[in-house]
């Protein structure tokens, strides 16, 4: 067994672990949700998507934005765990922005009576979950790890460029989204026991975001270790 | 002032989704990094 598997083995263990944490504290923030914030007055109960959906939001952006200063760095450094980051954090950011990108419009329909909007935020984040997929689709079509490792570096520095677009979107654009409520310059507006809630919510998703980077960071190594193997065998 | 509205049937939806979401990755995740690991591809 080589030092490489050695170590996949251990990341597996500890992001396993510190995924199961995440995923029961996950329903902890299900039951914060339902049992300790008040029902908002004119939303009902359709508000505490909001407890899901914000970090999610937070948890996509943060694993893009990690991926293009990532991605950058390689390009800077030319080090294989840098590029083996950036393909984690870019994989597990799919799977935050596809919670997002549910969750959203499952709010929408009883707020604004509707689905799906083409409004400037909806629409960049949708922009910018293709981008990842092809992000993803690249990656897995090129075979030759230090082309592979350059090319998907350039999108995702390119795509962390949608990122404060997406941001500011609402200040610049007339949109149906609404405002930000807690980063604000003049402070958070909403009650305690929901700014609370978030908190935790956004802390739980955090380290599932890390829980699972550091699966998906195992997996690559024992994959780049088999794919070096097997190159080695071919010469 | 208007009653709340009844629509906690959208609350429950959000949460089942992001639940089978997460949940699915992460087990799908864990089985792929576990198959690479031990030499299985």
């Amino acid at each position: 067994m080589t030092d490489d598997i050695a170590r996949a083995r251990t990341l597996l263990r500890i992001g396993g672990v510190v995924t199961l944490l995440a995923l029961l504290g996950g329903a902890g923030v299900y039951l914060l949700a339902l049992r300790y914030t008040p029902v908002e007055a004119s939303q009902g109960l359709a508000q505490k998507i909001f407890y899901l959906h914000v970090p999610a939001a937070w948890g996509a952006l943060v694993a893009f934005s990690l991926c293009g200063l990532a991605s950058a760095a390689y390009l800077l450094l030319n080090e294989p765990r840098v590029d083996r980051f950036a393909a984690s954090s870019a994989e597990v950011g799919l799977a935050f922005a596809a919670v997002m990108l549910t969750t959203g419009p499952i709010w929408g329909k009883p707020i604004w009576g509707t689905w799906w909007d083409w409004d400037p935020r909806l629409t960049l984040t949708l922009l910018l979950f293709f981008l990842f997929l092809g992000y993803g689709a690249l990656r897995g079509a090129l075979h030759d790890p230090r082309e592979r490792a350059r090319f998907s570096a350039v999108v995702g520095i390119m795509a962390l460029v949608l990122v404060p677009f997406i941001h500011l979107s609402v200040y610049l654009y007339r949109t149906i989204h609404p405002m930000p409520i807690v980063l604000r310059p003049d402070g958070p507006t909403l009650p305690i026991e929901m700014l609370r809630t978030l908190l935790v919510s956004v802390a739980v998703f955090t380290l599932l975001y890390l829980g699972l980077v550091t699966m998906r960071y195992a997996l690559g190594l024992a994959q780049d270790h088999a794919e070096a193997n097997a190159g080695g065998t071919d010469a | 002032m208007p009653d709340t509205p009844q629509n906690g049937q959208f609350m429950v939806a959000a949460y089942i989704v992001a639940a089978v979401i997460y949940l699915s990755y992460s087990l799908t995740l864990y089985l792929r990094a576990r198959s690479a690991a031990s030499g299985k591809r």
